[in-house]
């Protein structure tokens, strides 16, 4: 199995990543561009999914921060779902918890920005 | 009859080529010591992101990227700890060196790098750093206390 696989998906205005495996130095670069791909298509909204995410290490979250000042420039975001507790323990941690927002699954995180995006 | 009982810790060693590719192999082995050693699930996840963070660090950093050096790692098991030992020949740090970010103002203020300092920190008990300057070798000790 391979360390790392991307799936991407549209929901609406919502672009959703789902990494499924292990974000470190060595997969990192793929996950960068996954996402570097779609703000450069216009994509800003961002969704990643992490209920296949078994692991995430700094590189990986310097890839997200490294792209959410521009998204936000945009009027989009990152938003992260179904964070499996590991995971949570890494962003909880660095306090990335206040400057991201997180829910319990896909569902609730689409239902929270389609509102916003309508009005 | 007399048992002659050592006190020496349990310990063994595991030497990496300095490639990111081998990661999730240390990972991998750091979470099941952390769990022969006693601890709980969670606790091992947090030992095995230390452990990739000082590995990723002595990869990127003290070699610089170059793959043709080796990393290595020995594993102590302890009654009060598991410590896990991270040897290797490239540039050194030292404790006094290091300078953690505020995560305050790291989210005030988001920009790549300098997490995986903070992380090894704040999931292990003790990290200390040396440098040997006469031998060349160079070390990152990440103890966990057992409960």
């Amino acid at each position: 199995m391979a360390d790392l696989s991307i799936a991407v998906r549209q929901a609406g205005d919502v672009a959703v990543l789902l990494p499924a495996g292990f974000i470190n130095a060595h997969t990192v670069r793929e996950f960068e561009e996954a996402l570097e791909g779609l703000v450069r298509d216009g994509r800003y909204t961002i969704l990643l999914n992490c209920k296949n995410l078994n692991y995430i290490s700094s590189a990986g979250l310097g890839a997200i921060m490294g792209l959410i000042e521009t998204v936000r420039e945009h009027q989009g975001d990152i938003l992260l779902s179904d964070l499996q507790p590991n995971v949570f323990a890494i962003f909880d941690t660095l306090g990335f918890t206040q400057l991201y927002r997180v829910f319990g699954d896909e569902d609730q995180a689409l239902a929270a920005v389609t509102p916003e995006r309508k009005g | 009859m007399s048992v002659a009982v050592s006190m020496e810790p349990a310990q063994f060693r595991l030497v990496i080529p300095s490639q990111t590719r081998y990661l999730n192999l240390v990972t991998g082995l750091a979470k099941r010591a952390s769990l022969v050693a006693g601890l709980d699930d969670a606790t091992a996840a947090k030992v095995s992101i230390a452990v990739d963070e000082a590995v990723t660090n002595v990869i990127l950093h003290a070699y610089h990227g170059e793959g043709e050096h080796s990393v290595e790692l020995e594993l102590r098991f302890t009654e009060e700890a598991l410590e896990i030992h991270i040897l290797h020949s490239g540039q050194g740090l030292r404790g006094d060196q290091i300078v953690l970010p505020d995560p305050k103002e790291y989210i005030k203020h988001p920009r790549k790098g300098g997490l995986g300092l903070l992380l090894m920190s704040r999931f292990m008990d003790e990290v200390r750093f040396k440098a040997d300057e006469a031998s060349g070798r160079n070390e990152c000790c990440l103890i966990k206390k057992l409960d």
